[in-house]
């Protein structure tokens, strides 16, 4: 992890596409949400919005960050140096894909204070502590399906193509940038299986006390969602530590790890 | 020539570093639709067996299987079948025991990570061996002192020149006190000084009683390092001898050398016409030239290179005892 941010911090190819691209979509999704919102839009309806800009940054650079983490060490001719120490690979990428959803959740702050600030947004959470609760978990959440992208990459260096075909239709299903009950019914599984679209739905009750994802699909509230997330959590993460016993076998079966 | 037997014993597991047992491995490329597939098979059954505290070399031309081998090795690759032990453990079952036990040093540039300094370079693979912080605290400058990276240590591993980063590689790979050490080409691309020194702290590993596997592509390097050879070619052991031993291999031949200004590919066409040679060695890239002739009568061709040369100015000649390099062109070009 301390080495990732290291990392991070000397090479500006990271600041990029982890920072700046995140945010500048975020800020033209967030005016498309208020511009697209009637001229009466409230205070909550407006928060919403504006949190759900942030977490799209969030987002954005956990699938970046994380997918990477290996498409790093491969082009870098680190792979095979990383791969041979007794650390286990798994334990290795969660440390960088926490720091790489921790810088997004700073980005997701940067964005969250922007749009407060330019579409003046009051600060006024309903709930401060089940907010801080929600987005700790998310993140957590966020941080395992991250884990279990990047094992795409220990499998091949194409693994790039899944970094960059998640990362809108993940915009979409979780809900971040509008409510999930309008997506396609057939649709609505995908979301319902990924962990942050129940967190990010616990962040926005926390935040402005309103329930409108799936209306009457599913069971709704704040600890609904939290349970929900946990839960697809547990499963990525249990999942994670099979896919990446396999795709190491895989990868050492075929001979591609030192490819890049 | 020496020849490998079958030691699978508890007391042959304490005896050697390293035993490999009819080693293959085939790599499979497959079109992009999957339909057609070329089987390559770079390991075609090797056999060998480093000793605990030996200077082992691994030498053969580009493609024998040489880096192969070490992969897997080191746990990096499986093999498709035989089987290998590195410190008397299996390399397909207890991966993550022998990568305690082991250090590799990969040769060229890669497997450093560039935009931080050394040091946290050594931090990193410090933490990923499971080094005990109080230890690696006082490993890593000892280290550093060891490769002659002192006053640089904090430098950006970007700013380092290939010889620097060759010599932090070094220092990495002993990071966790490795009682084996791959070295896989380590001099590769190294200017003459560079080599020199990496070549000293071989040495220095090897006082220390580091096992060591060696691959490099000099054979005066191998000659001068390695206590035995293994030559591989074509993904076989074609020999395995000290250095002395294989060197007997061509004690039947002597090696003309000729310093030439203005020899071609004709010239070196008309010497292997000639009588009684065996093979020709040209190095014609340079303003001079050096050939070498290999042969069972080295006055008599001697005599008759003068009668070919036409035109080509012959600098300098002699006749050598044969080097290593005799005996693995012999080896890997039967």
């Amino acid at each position: 992890m301390v080495l990732s941010a290291k990392n991070f911090v000397a090479d500006p190819q990271f600041v990029i596409p982890c920072i700046i691209a995140p945010f500048i979509f975020t800020m033209v999704s967030l005016f498309f949400i208020v511009s697209s919102s009637s001229n009466n839009v409230g205070a909550s309806a407006l928060l919403a919005a504006v949190l759900g800009g942030g977490l799209m940054g969030v987002w954005g650079t956990t699938v970046y960050g994380s997918a990477n983490s290996i498409g790093f060490d491969r082009w870098n001719g680190t792979m095979e140096a990383t791969l041979a120490a007794p650390s286990p690979l798994i334990w290795i990428v969660l440390g960088r894909v926490l720091w790489n959803t921790f810088i997004g959740v700073i980005n997701g702050f940067i964005v969250l204070g922007i749009g407060m600030t330019w579409f003046r947004v009051g600060v006024g959470l309903l709930n401060p502590g089940l907010f801080v609760l929600a987005t700790i978990l998310t993140y957590v959440s966020m941080s395992s399906f991250g884990l279990m992208l990047s094992t795409v990459y220990v499998l091949s260096r194409k693994g790039g193509f899944i970094e960059n075909s998640m990362e809108i239709p993940v915009y979409i299903a979780t809900g971040t940038s509008f409510a999930v009950a309008l997506l396609p019914f057939y649709a609505l599984p995908i979301s319902f299986i990924i962990g942050p679209t129940w967190g990010i739905e616990a962040i926005k009750r926390a935040a402005v006390g309103t329930a409108y994802a799936y209306g009457p699909l599913l069971p709704t509230g704040y600890w609904t969602d939290i349970a929900f997330m946990l839960v697809a959590t547990l499963a990525y993460f249990a999942l994670s530590f099979i896919l990446f016993q396999r795709v190491e076998t895989i990868a050492k079966k075929n001979g591609t790890i030192e490819e890049y | 020539m020496q020849v490998v037997e079958e030691p699978e014993s508890a007391k042959s597991r304490e005896e050697f570093a390293i035993e490999v047992r009819d080693l293959r491995r085939e790599y499979v490329t497959r079109s992009f639709f999957g339909k057609s597939s070329k089987v390559t098979e770079a390991l075609a059954g090797v056999t060998f067996d480093v000793k605990k505290g030996e200077l082992f070399g691994l030498i053969g031309p580009n493609g024998a299987g040489k880096t192969t081998t070490i992969k897997i090795l080191t746990t990096l690759l499986t093999p498709t079948s035989g089987r290998a032990f590195v410190m008397g453990l299996d390399v397909n079952r207890q991966i993550y025991e022998i990568r305690k036990r082991i250090g590799i040093v990969f040769g060229g540039e890669r497997g450093l990570y560039n935009r931080v300094t050394a040091v946290e370079n050594m931090k990193y693979f410090s933490d990923l061996y499971g080094v005990d912080p109080g230890i690696s605290r006082k490993r890593i400058p000892e280290l550093i002192h060891l490769v002659g990276l002192e006053g640089r240590e904090n430098d950006k591993v970007e700013k380092y020149s290939r010889g620097m980063k060759q010599r932090l590689h070094i220092a990495k790979a002993l990071v966790n006190d490795p009682e084996l050490v791959f070295l896989d080409e380590p001099t590769i691309g190294l200017d003459p000084a560079g080599a020199r020194d990496i070549r000293e702290m071989i040495r220095e590993m090897e006082k220390w009683g580091k096992t060591i596997l060696l691959t490099t592509h000099y054979m005066f390097e191998a000659d001068e390092l390695c206590r035995r050879i293994a030559v591989i070619s074509k993904g076989k052991i074609v020999a395995l001898d000290t250095p002395s031993g294989l060197k007997k291999l061509v004690k039947d031949i002597s090696v003309v050398e000729l310093q030439t200004y203005g020899a071609t590919e004709s010239f070196v066409e008309k010497l292997k016409s000639l009588n009684d040679v065996i093979r020709v060695v040209a190095d014609l890239d340079s303003e001079r030239q050096f050939v070498k002739i290999q042969t069972p009568n080295a006055a008599d061709v001697l005599t008759k290179v003068t009668q070919v040369a036409d035109g080509v100015k012959i600098i300098d000649k002699s006749i050598k005892e044969p080097t290593l390099e005799d005996a693995y062109l012999r080896l890997v070009e039967e």
